[in-house]
């Protein structure tokens, strides 16, 4: 709850119930109880966060203890933060409403880059110093989890811990850990010490890094009790890990108000350009029984009027066909609707259309990814032109009028062909719209292109690859513009000077830590957000380094450059990784993982298994 | 709206929306009402077509900081339930700043709200602006300046609130000032309690954000309590 002096700035402020606590499914504890405070922290807004799984995942496992204390924070909206430093308020814990730097464990979770310099603000305004070489004490130690940590050097002047991989195990061990050592009075080294003997925990401060003449990594010196690499942390079995039974019920309506159930994770596709498809491997499913008494639960506990299945792909969940009728049992007599995201064009079924039609229609969405069939299979994404056609018609004669074609640009071994190939298939997608001889009446039918910039990204096979420059983006959004011919297709496309930011970032060096800290200073916050991204300030904090954005987005890369990220180890194999971007400059294409197991590594992490085999 | 054509019945939810849950918005409200009835697991009506949606029918929205102890949503149940103990049920289901008073059949449409009563605390506020305030409600005119939509731009206009105003009364004592007045209300000529605080403020070293707006009570043009 919060304190009175936050009361007067909330009549102030826009949507006040962001900053307010008390929604339902919120937990409140007694301070005298517990042992240990943890702050969750999410780098952005509260109607961004509070949409966030891992949130409530990590919140409801810490809060089941007897010993520790779970509380939210997320970064104030420039309104209120304006407020709060006028009139000297610390950012807060929702729950108690007690200040950030009353917490013993600080968690970050980096979902995206651009929300480096929001982890800067909310330590400062929660009073906590910055910079790690400021804070002496035991508490609070700042831990950080979530994709982008794969790479954490950027960011590892601020934090103490990065958390590579799941966090629903390391967390409890790491808490225990902090609760000892806090009994015994510990000092901070004697901490990072026994914590850096935890596998998967990654404490930056016990590595010394060397740099060559040319400005890439000479090498990792590891020391004290870290090992030479850091091995992300899985969870084995997904049927029998934590997962929340309730979820905290915002009062404001955020991007995700609706009941998640998480069916798989991993991805068997191996795009090439895709992070999360090698980051997150091996594959480990829920069965269908799991997902759908979990679904039935939160959506008890909430009254949410829609259920959402999360993962990165959920048409190839093994069990689709056993679970969308289960869900469909109980949910359309309460009147809650199903969602489906994350469908592909190649697995589509006439079946699941049909069961789609049962429920609340918006526009369709799919993923090509790419205009032409040679680019395509540069980047595995393994989807032709014929399934695009079969989905786009089975859609225009299920009743939808208007689809949604996702697309990327700036792909390795992209040409101006390719990029008059995403206006021709768009015009094909449309076309089939009149061929279709039971078109609805009325309104009208829309094709939307979203054009996506695209960044390499650490353990990828593209993380070689130099990024595309602003000014090639622009020229191949022009002549994207220009090859298209109808008005019933609208494009979209995203900012560029904001990707080579996120590029930088995502294949930085510790170098960059006190870029990010300049940035910062100089007003940088909520980078991901168009209205604030300012990029002269980036420009400005690159030079007083002595450093330049180029070098790490739009360098090509040695196959045997050291790279900052070589510390950790994500189970895929860097040869692996090799051959995949060799066959990409072959525009060769990767079977899935259920048709060929491509020998990635991944399945080490699990003892072997993986369900992508296996089911 | 189609009727049903199965059994039903329409009742009237009387809640307050009190301490942090003034800061909930009107269309929150209606999300946060939608969902506490499908946890309490209450019967009732959905709309027909593509988007079913829960049947609700609120008799006025509030306005975002407003604390009120006589709101209403009108509900039409499917089934045949207990009142009181139906009260409970919602009652728990929902946060504890929102708190539900009865649940009964509705006697007057929403229509027939004319006045509403409010409670106005100033905070930092001394017996100079209680005189001030006393003066300015008793003149003749009262004009306010009202964000009216034109030609889909708003624009300010000046009104008179005048007759709009039924009685009021100031006192003030240990620095806060405490305004009871009776105000225009319902659909159609609603005077938003913020106006009158505009108005008296102005040119004052009172803050407009701090005063607390109480609503308490709905009455109908004759004067009588609207339930």
């Amino acid at each position: 709850m919060v304190k009175k002096e936050v009361e007067p700035l909330l009549k102030k402020v826009q949507k006040p119930a962001r900053y307010t606590g008390g929604e339902l499914n919120s937990v409140i504890k007694n301070k005298d109880d517990i042992k240990l405070r943890y702050a969750f922290c999410f780098p952005d807004s509260y109607e961004i966060g509070m949409s966030h799984l891992g949130l409530k995942i990590l919140y409801s496992l810490v809060n089941d203890r007897q010993d520790a204390w779970c509380e939210r924070v997320f970064a104030p909206w420039e309104d209120m933060e304006k407020l709060m430093r006028e009139n000297g308020i610390k950012l807060y814990g929702l729950e108690s409403g007690d200040p950030m730097c009353d917490f013993d464990l600080i968690g970050f979770t980096m979902q995206y880059e651009l929300s480096y310099t929001n982890v800067l603000n909310m330590l400062d305004l929660g009073g906590v110093p910055v910079l790690k070489k400021d804070r002496h004490s035991l508490t609070p130690i700042i831990v950080a989890g979530g994709p982008c940590v794969c790479n954490a050097e950027p960011i590892t002047d601020f934090i103490d811990i990065v958390l590579p991989g799941e966090g629903e195990e390391v967390t409890n061990e790491l808490i225990d850990l902090l609760i000892e050592h806090k009994e015994k009075g510990s000092t901070r080294l004697d901490f990072l010490r026994e914590a850096a003997k935890i596998e998967g925990v990654y404490v930056p401060e016990f590595y010394e890094v060397t740099y060559n003449d040319d400005g890439t990594v000479k090498e990792y010196k590891n020391s004290e009790t870290a090992p030479k690499k850091v091995k992300k942390r899985i969870v084995s079995d997904l049927n029998n890990s934590h997962y929340p039974e309730k979820f905290v019920v915002p009062f404001i309506e955020t991007v995700q108000d609706r009941t998640i159930g998480e069916v798989f994770r991993g991805c068997i596709r191996g795009c090439r350009f895709c992070q999360a498809g090698f980051i997150y491997r091996p594959i480990r499913e829920k069965s269908a029984d799991t997902i759908d008494r979990q679904c039935h639960l939160i959506s008890d506990a909430t009254g949410y009027e829609e259920v959402s299945l999360c993962s990165l792909s959920t048409s190839d969940y093994s069990q689709i066909d056993k679970l969308i009728p289960k869900l469909f049992k109980w949910a359309l007599p309460e009147k809650i609707n199903v969602a489906l995201p994350s469908l592909r064009v190649d697995n589509f079924s006439d079946e699941l259309l049909n069961e789609l039609k049962k429920i609340r229609r918006s526009g369709l969405t799919f993923a090509p990814e790419a205009g032409t069939q040679r680019l395509r299979d540069a980047i595995n994404k393994n989807v032709t032109e014929e399934d695009v056609a079969r989905t786009a018609s089975m859609a225009w004669s299920g009743g939808w009028n208007s689809i949604k074609l996702y697309f990327m640009m700036g792909l390795p071994t992209e040409t101006m062909d390719d990029v008059k190939g995403i206006a021709d298939l768009a015009q094909k997608v449309l076309d089939l719209y009149y061929q279709n001889p039971d078109k609805p009446k009325g309104k009208p039918p829309t094709v939307t292109v979203s054009c996506a910039s695209f960044v390499p990204k650490p353990f990828t096979p593209f993380q070689w690859e130099p990024q595309d420059k602003p000014e090639s983006l622009v020229e191949k959004q022009k002549h994207l513009l220009s090859s298209v011919h109808s008005r019933k297709i609208s494009v979209s496309y995203h900012e560029s000077k904001t990707s080579v930011l996120e590029g930088a970032l995502a294949r930085g060096d510790r170098r960059l830590g006190q870029v990010i800290y300049k940035a910062w200073q100089k007003g940088s916050k909520f980078d991901s957000w168009d209205e604030y991204f300012n990029y002269d300030n980036w420009l400005e904090a690159f030079s007083e380094c002595g450093l330049e954005p180029e070098f790490y987005a739009n360098r090509v890369r040695k196959y045997d450059e050291v790279f900052p990220w070589d510390v950790m180890d994500y189970g895929i194999r860097k040869d692996f990784l090799i051959e995949e971007n060799k066959k990409a400059h072959r525009s060769e294409t990767t079977p899935h993982c259920r048709i060929k197991c491509s020998a990635c590594g991944a399945n080490m992490l699990n003892g072997g298994k993986c369900d992508a085999r296996t089911k | 709206m189609p009727e049903p054509n199965k059994w039903h019945s329409d009742v009237r939810v009387f809640y307050e929306k009190t301490g942090m849950a003034k800061y909930i918005s009107h269309l929150d409200t209606v999300h946060l009402f939608t969902r506490a009835i499908k946890r309490a697991k209450i019967p009732i009506w959905f709309t027909e077509g593509y988007n079913p949606r829960a049947f609700l029918t609120f008799a006025m929205p509030l306005s975002l900081g407003t604390e009120s102890y006589c709101e209403t949503v009108d509900i039409r149940l499917m089934q045949e339930e207990n009142l009181d103990e139906l009260t409970a049920r919602l009652d728990s289901a929902l946060p504890p700043d929102i708190h539900v008073t009865k649940i009964a059949v509705p006697k007057l449409p929403p229509q027939e709200i004319a006045w509403a009563d409010y409670k106005i605390i100033f905070e930092g506020a001394d017996e100079t602006f209680s005189e001030r305030a006393e003066k300015i409600l008793s003149d003749d005119k009262i004009t306010v300046i009202k964000k009216v939509k034109k030609d889909r731009e708003k624009v300010d206009k000046q009104v008179d609130i005048k007759d709009k105003i039924l009685k009021y009364s100031i006192n003030s004592e240990n620095g806060f000032a405490v305004l009871n007045i009776t105000l225009s209300s319902g659909i159609q000529n609603n005077i938003n309690p913020s106006l009158v605080i505009g108005k008296l403020t102005e040119n004052s070293s009172t803050d407009a954000d701090s005063a607390s707006i109480i609503k308490l009570k709905s009455y109908t043009a004759e004067g009588h309590e609207w339930e």
